[in-house]
């Protein structure tokens, strides 16, 4: 079934192959796979079924419809879809119905896709395993002793278990990326703004971009082409865009195109084979015409405190909305208001979230502000000066998307100062506001997939494509 | 850099969260560790050499259009209600 999804839409459009077949034979793989890898928090088969017969019966009447017909696709379960489940992997969610389609999600049924389910996550995007959901815990499907990353991990492995051709995550601090990278499958977080947030279940929401995972580079860009575009409904989505057909320029070839690998991705703690494994990439992009040169951009190996401080600070704020009055858990225990939203909070929200919830708000009050927040975005603002000044020596940034293959449930889950250091290599593009892509770099002995890491300067999505397409084509990788 | 349990309990109050003791105490080590951890950023030279362009921020606006919900909709996830309104504890003694 590799195939990418535009020749699937010319197919199901001259009736080559029906929505309905299509539809099935993913549920198939769902019925095959689930109960063992548990990619999905809902499932919404049947009615998947309904909408393709549906979409079959209106090409069938001559009907000219859009760019993702009868495409069945998969989406986070932190991205609102109107009257269907959307619960963040959390009980203080758990039977949140949404009045409303996030703006990506319209953007999809215009294009008349189908969505055949809701994945499972890291609670509220907290996490890089899948391990911190509150109702299962997903599995990777190359390994299923092995985590899928997170926080998208439900999303990265529904596309790598053949269970979906592609599916919507977020990434605010590499949770795309990283569960792309772990499951083997092609994951974008695009310029932040380019993507509209709204319906997005905020985490923290200078960092969050939603971005696809899909079996190819051009199916990522040809996803990216309709969930792009200027908001009303997201005050942060940058006004003045201009359209661009991300998988025109594809194929281009990248001859005299400048890459930078900062030295400081290959210090300490970065795995011998990943390492191995991203050099052999570089060596694949230098014969493919690009310039590749190593350099050195201390700071990217010092955002972690950065990231952490301001994505929990904005957490503390962000989940404040949830106090079990309007909508969301609310406890049966309570004598007055203030212990209704204590309990309710208490009882709703797990460990991590409490974690962070708790940290954002040590470091945004009074007497800590200006040794934590303030210093966090001072180190933000250097960090953004310092990247721009990269990219006017270079095309793009290159490295590894995580320091660790894919680790074994229950390996880290009891230490989060390990799990954040696992993201060191990410959290650049959500400090930046940068687009960046991981893509297949090779295989470990063990079978593992292995990521490579591709990012550019503020809507250089088009370079990135371009580059990460070329390298998919000359490693040819069957995973 | 230590953080006390009382610490703890004081920015639990703030997030609206509770915790016993024990876990309290749990969260005050983690915090050291972390915290203890991300010294660093103390150390680091953040200074900007060149002057620091001044990012235009344009303010954001769109018209006010009253959209209209159906009531269930807009209700559908209250979970205690009368007719209108979300019942809640009483606030004001």
């Amino acid at each position: 079934m590799k195939m990418i999804i535009k020749d699937m839409v010319d197919k199901i459009k001259t009736g080559e192959l029906t929505s309905e077949e299509l539809v099935q034979s993913y549920i198939n793989e769902i019925l095959k796979n689930e109960s063992t890898v548990n990619a999905f928090l809902t499932l919404t088969c049947d009615e998947a079924l309904a909408k393709a017969k549906e979409i079959d019966s209106r090409i069938k009447a001559g009907e000219s419809l859009g760019k993702l017909s009868g495409i069945p696709i998969a989406i986070k379960d932190n991205i609102c879809t109107e009257g269907v489940n959307t619960t963040c992997a959390s009980k203080m969610l758990e039977d949140f119905i949404p009045p409303y389609d996030a703006t990506v999600v319209k953007k999809l049924l215009a294009e008349d896709a189908i969505i055949i389910g809701k994945t499972n996550m890291d609670e509220f995007a907290m996490g890089s395993s899948n391990e911190n959901s509150a109702f299962k815990k997903t599995l990777n499907p190359r390994d299923l002793t092995r985590v899928p990353g997170g926080s998208s991990g439900g999303s990265a492995a529904a596309v790598a278990g053949k269970m979906a051709p592609v599916s919507l995550g977020s990434d605010t601090g590499g949770s795309i990326r990283q569960p792309a990278a772990f499951c083997g499958v092609v994951g974008l977080k695009p310029t932040y703004g380019l993507v509209s947030r709204f319906g997005l279940i905020a985490f923290g929401s200078s960092l969050d971009q939603i971005g696809p995972f899909s079996n190819s580079v051009e199916d990522s860009a040809y996803i990216l082409n309709i969930i792009s575009g200027t908001d009303q409904y997201d005050s942060t989505s940058i006004r003045d865009l201009k359209e661009i057909d991300y998988t025109s320029s594809l194929k281009e070839g990248i001859k005299g195109m400048k890459i930078g690998v900062p030295e400081e991705f290959f210090g300490e703690g970065l795995d011998e084979e990943i390492k191995t494994s991203v050099n052999n990439s570089l060596e694949a992009l230098k014969e493919l015409g690009a310039e590749v040169e190593i350099f050195s951009l201390p700071i990217i190996k010092d955002g972690l405190a950065a990231y952490y401080i301001m994505s929990s600070a904005e957490a503390s704020t962000n989940l404040s909305r949830y106090d079990g009055i309007r909508y969301g858990y609310k406890s049966p225990n309570y004598t007055n208001i203030d212990e209704l939203m204590e309990n309710s909070r208490s009882e709703g929200f797990g460990p991590e979230v409490k974690r962070r919830i708790m940290m954002g708000t040590y470091a945004l009050s009074s007497g800590y502000y200006d040794a934590y927040y303030s210093k966090a975005d001072k180190f933000r603002t250097k960090l953004k000066h310092d990247l721009k000044e990269t990219f006017k020596k270079y095309d793009l940034i290159v490295g590894p998307v995580s320091p660790v293959l894919p680790f074994k449930i229950g390996e880290k889950n009891t230490d989060p100062l390990a799990m954040y250091l696992a993201d060191i290599y990410t959290i650049t593009a959500n400090l930046g506001g940068n687009p960046a892509i991981s893509i297949p770099s090779g295989i470990s002995k063990e079978g593992l997939p292995i990521g490579i890491q591709l990012m550019g300067d503020m809507l250089c999505e088009e370079k990135i494509f371009k580059a990460a397409y070329s390298l998919e084509q000359a490693l040819a990788l069957e995973l | 850099m230590k953080v006390s349990i009382d610490e703890v309990k004081y920015i639990a109050k703030l997030s609206k969260l509770k915790f016993s003791d024990d876990e309290a105490a749990k969260f005050a080590k983690e915090f050291e560790s972390i915290l203890d951890n991300f010294q660093y950023l103390n150390e680091l030279n953040l200074d900007i050499n060149e002057d620091n362009e001044n990012v235009e921020l344009k303010p954001v606006i769109r018209q006010d259009e009253v959209k209209s919900f159906e009531c269930n909709d807009l209700f559908r996830n209250v979970k205690d209600m009368q007719e209108t309104y979300i019942k809640v504890p009483k606030v004001i003694e």
